[in-house]
């Protein structure tokens, strides 16, 4: 490993892996370490899960939400991964000097919608006023934790050959209405993230069936990244159907003009659903039953075929491979 | 019995000719090749080389360090394409460097830079001009406004390349060429015409996996007639004469130069550097950069590579010191790099 | 080497101007191109047009193998 951080280890691929395992790890590790989105913990007789993030989007606003939504959404979203009703959350808030009173309402008053939306009460915060500089306008830290449901228990690990492999929704909308908000490239289009709590989606699937082996967000490093950990963790091989994965027209613009692909970018509002195929028509059926499951599809499905990687057919039929994902997203354009 | 018409796809997977070797020149072929699995249908007499044409995979190790000196010691705003950030210079990349401070901003064309060093009058702003036929105008554009509108804090830095000698430098690397289709949108068809009458062989393609299959079904077609060959198999984008406009300003704004290649060295008046009338505008001579060479991995064989006389897997660094998070030789940097592209898709 | 990106050309204006790809608009520089209208189809390289172009492939790949 290189000897400082650098952009690329906080963009949820192979080089934040590695600062996991190599830093983080090393000296955290035990029992209820875990490499999901919220640990499983026994608290007396019962379980629950426990998930934490850390929000620093630039801008706090953006097309479909702002920071404060989406400091709800990613718990909120971790902890419906493993199949737990979120209950309780805390904020820790970091503001910088100057910050507009006006700005801060509005993000605590989207906070308290999109938790009322899945039932979850914020029960306690914390408040800190860095320099001016020293933080970029406010940073926002959630916790959460969540009551497990009886009998249900999905991992990165417990994808089986056979298995369907599930997009909730329409890939990389966040990713890319961040990138145009974000960089001065001057592209317009009409996109909104996909920023939404998805505690309600996830029980609807839940309802249909028990029989669901993953739940994976799709966060940073985007689908791609979400199936090459799959493909790991399970030790399984993974077929994507190129022509499948469903993609707004306009983020497929702008991915063609910056060179990037839809399946590593960020999505705040979509899953990847791992489900036998007997029940995976129940699971899609209850998706397209939700407001924010309207776009779901089956992509591809797992294989025994070289495991640890993702092989995609492409749009002429043949197969390739997947390029792993890493780094930074860096448009590629000459 | 009349005979049934093949389709592009059946004349490629039917092939059972002598060894034929095609190399596509242009990095974004490379790409798109890989993306849609055009090698799984080849059959095993047809080989596909991937040659010199990745902007980023022939910048000079030198040409990084002296960017790096304008970040740092010169505290420049390095405007640039996004695939140059992670190219290794002698020391570190412009991703290091901004982790060390340097100022690095990500543009979408030439003139963007010249905007922003338009809107921030109190910083020196440098575009890193890299690219061939088809990306040199934009950095002429953007430099021919500077001077108009008289901007004093925009300038650029020059590695543009031309690919007719680089042709001279490949011959004899393959049977046939796929020429880069976007390079002829601005050069038009006269060099490749010169080139079969020289007896290479080549046709222009372009991107989409139709053109893509088009092209190389006409390659392997022509070469079975014998006879050296050109056709322009993207006609719908790449005229006889390409973009008069386009060749006029690299006319007015630049002049030939010898020009380094990574990897190739030195090939003869094979780049293009401003004009003495805008010596202003030129970063190297505006800031006093010395020419660096650089010091490039001695194990590295990225120059093979491009030539295809080795394959990324004969490289020494390849897969071991050397892959795309940690890249030596620039053919690993960028995504169109024949070593990174062999790397992701395992080949 | 050059990434091409098919645009349709929604408006021009003083020689830039502004392309549609599925909805992603762009400012694009238009002066290397003569006779450009609201219509046309152009293929653009980092931020510069630079050819007129049809909006498909489908009748090129056929003409070439018509040919062979």
């Amino acid at each position: 490993m290189s000897e400082y951080v650098k952009l690329a280890h906080g963009a949820g691929g192979k080089q934040t892996s590695e600062l996991i395992e190599k830093v983080f790890k090393a000296h955290f590790a035990n029992p209820e370490f875990t490499a999901d989105d919220a640990a499983v913990l026994n608290v007396g007789d019962g379980r629950i899960a426990m998930s934490t993030d850390g929000f620093i989007v630039s801008p706090f606003e953006f097309p479909g939400g702002n920071i404060g939504k989406l400091s709800i959404c990613g718990t909120v979203n971790d902890l419906a991964c493993m199949g737990a009703q979120p209950l309780y959350m805390t904020c820790a808030f970091v503001i910088e000097e100057g910050f507009p009173l006006e700005k801060l309402e509005m993000i605590a008053a989207s906070m308290e919608k999109t938790a009322a939306e899945v039932g979850v009460k914020i029960v306690a915060g914390d408040t800190k006023v860095a320099g001016k500089g020293q933080v970029d306008n406010v940073f926002i830290t959630t916790t959460g934790v969540g009551r497990l449901t009886e009998g249900f228990a999905t991992s990165g690990a417990f994808a089986k050959p056979g298995d369907k492999i599930i997009v909730t929704g329409d890939v990389g909308r966040h990713g890319c209405t961040i990138l145009l908000e974000r960089e001065d490239l001057g592209i317009e289009a009409d996109i909104k993230s996909d920023c939404a709590p998805l505690w309600n989606t996830v029980k609807a699937m839940m309802d249909a069936t028990s029989d669901i082996h993953v739940i994976r967000d799709a966060t940073r490093g985007g689908v791609g990244t979400v199936l090459y950990e799959i493909a790991a963790e399970s030790n399984v091989g993974v077929r994507l159907e190129a022509t499948q994965v469903p993609v707004d027209p306009a983020v497929a613009g702008v991915c063609g003009m910056l060179g990037l692909d839809p399946l590593y970018l960020a999505n705040e509002g979509t899953m990847v659903v791992i489900a036998p195929a007997e029940s995976a028509d129940k699971v899609l059926e209850a998706l397209r039953g939700d407001k924010y499951g309207q776009k779901a599809a089956v992509i591809g499905e797992i294989t025994d075929v070289m495991p640890g990687s993702v092989v995609v057919r492409t749009e002429i039929g043949t197969e390739t491979l997947l390029p792993q994902p890493g780094g930074e997203l860096l448009p590629r354009i000459c | 019995m009349e005979e049934k018409k093949l389709t592009a796809r059946e004349i490629i997977e039917s092939y059972d000719g002598p060894k034929l070797r095609i190399m596509e020149v242009c990095g974004t072929h490379t790409h798109e090749i890989f993306r849609l699995g055009i090698r799984s249908l080849l059959p095993e007499n047809v080989e596909l080389i991937s040659g010199p044409g990745c902007p980023v995979c022939v910048t000079p190790v030198g040409f990084i360090d002296m960017a790096l000196q304008l970040a740092l010691e010169k505290e420049c705003v390095i405007c640039t394409f996004g695939d140059l950030i992670r190219v290794p210079g002698s020391e570190m990349s412009l991703a290091d460097a901004r982790a060390k401070g340097a100022v690095v901003k990500i543009v979408y064309t030439a003139t963007d830079a010249l905007d922003y060093a338009k809107e921030n009058p109190d910083k020196q702003v440098v575009f890193l001009s890299v690219g061939f036929e088809t990306t040199t105008p934009g950095s002429c554009l953007a430099v021919k406004k500077a001077k108009e509108e008289g901007v004093q804090n925009f300038s650029i830095l020059t590695a543009n390349k031309t690919m007719p000698n680089a042709y001279q430098a490949l011959k004899g690397s393959a049977d046939a060429f796929l020429y880069p289709g976007h390079v002829n949108a601005i050069t038009g068809e006269d060099d490749c015409r010169k080139l079969a009458e020289e007896g290479v062989s080549g046709v222009i393609a372009g991107f989409t996996a139709k053109e893509l299959l088009t092209a190389l079904a006409v390659t392997i077609r022509k070469c079975q007639q014998g006879e050296p060959f050109f056709v322009n198999c993207y006609p719908r984008v790449v005229t006889e004469k390409g973009n008069i406009p386009s060749k006029k300003i690299i006319e007015e704004i630049m002049e030939p130069c010898d020009s380094i290649w990574r990897g190739l060295g030195n090939i003869s008046m094979s780049g293009l550097k401003l004009r003495e009338e805008y010596a202003a505008f030129d970063a190297q001579r505006k800031f006093d950069i010395p020419e660096t060479e650089g010091t490039p991995n001695p194990g590295c064989r990225c120059g093979e590579v491009l030539q295809g006389k080795c394959k990324p897997a004969d490289c020494p660094l390849f897969g071991k010191v050397c892959t795309p998070l940690h890249p030596v030789g620039a053919c690993m940097v960028s995504n169109e790099g024949s070593c990174s592209a062999y790397y992701q898709y395992q080949m | 080497m050059c990434v091409g990106l098919a645009a349709k050309v929604v408006g021009i204006k003083d020689g830039v101007a502004v392309v549609d790809a599925s909805g992603a608009k762009r400012e694009v520089a238009a002066e290397l191109i003569e006779e450009l209208e609201p219509g046309d189809f152009v293929m653009v390289h980092a931020g510069i047009a630079i050819a007129k172009i049809t909006a498909d492939d489908t009748e090129e790949t056929d003409e070439l193998m018509e040919m062979l």
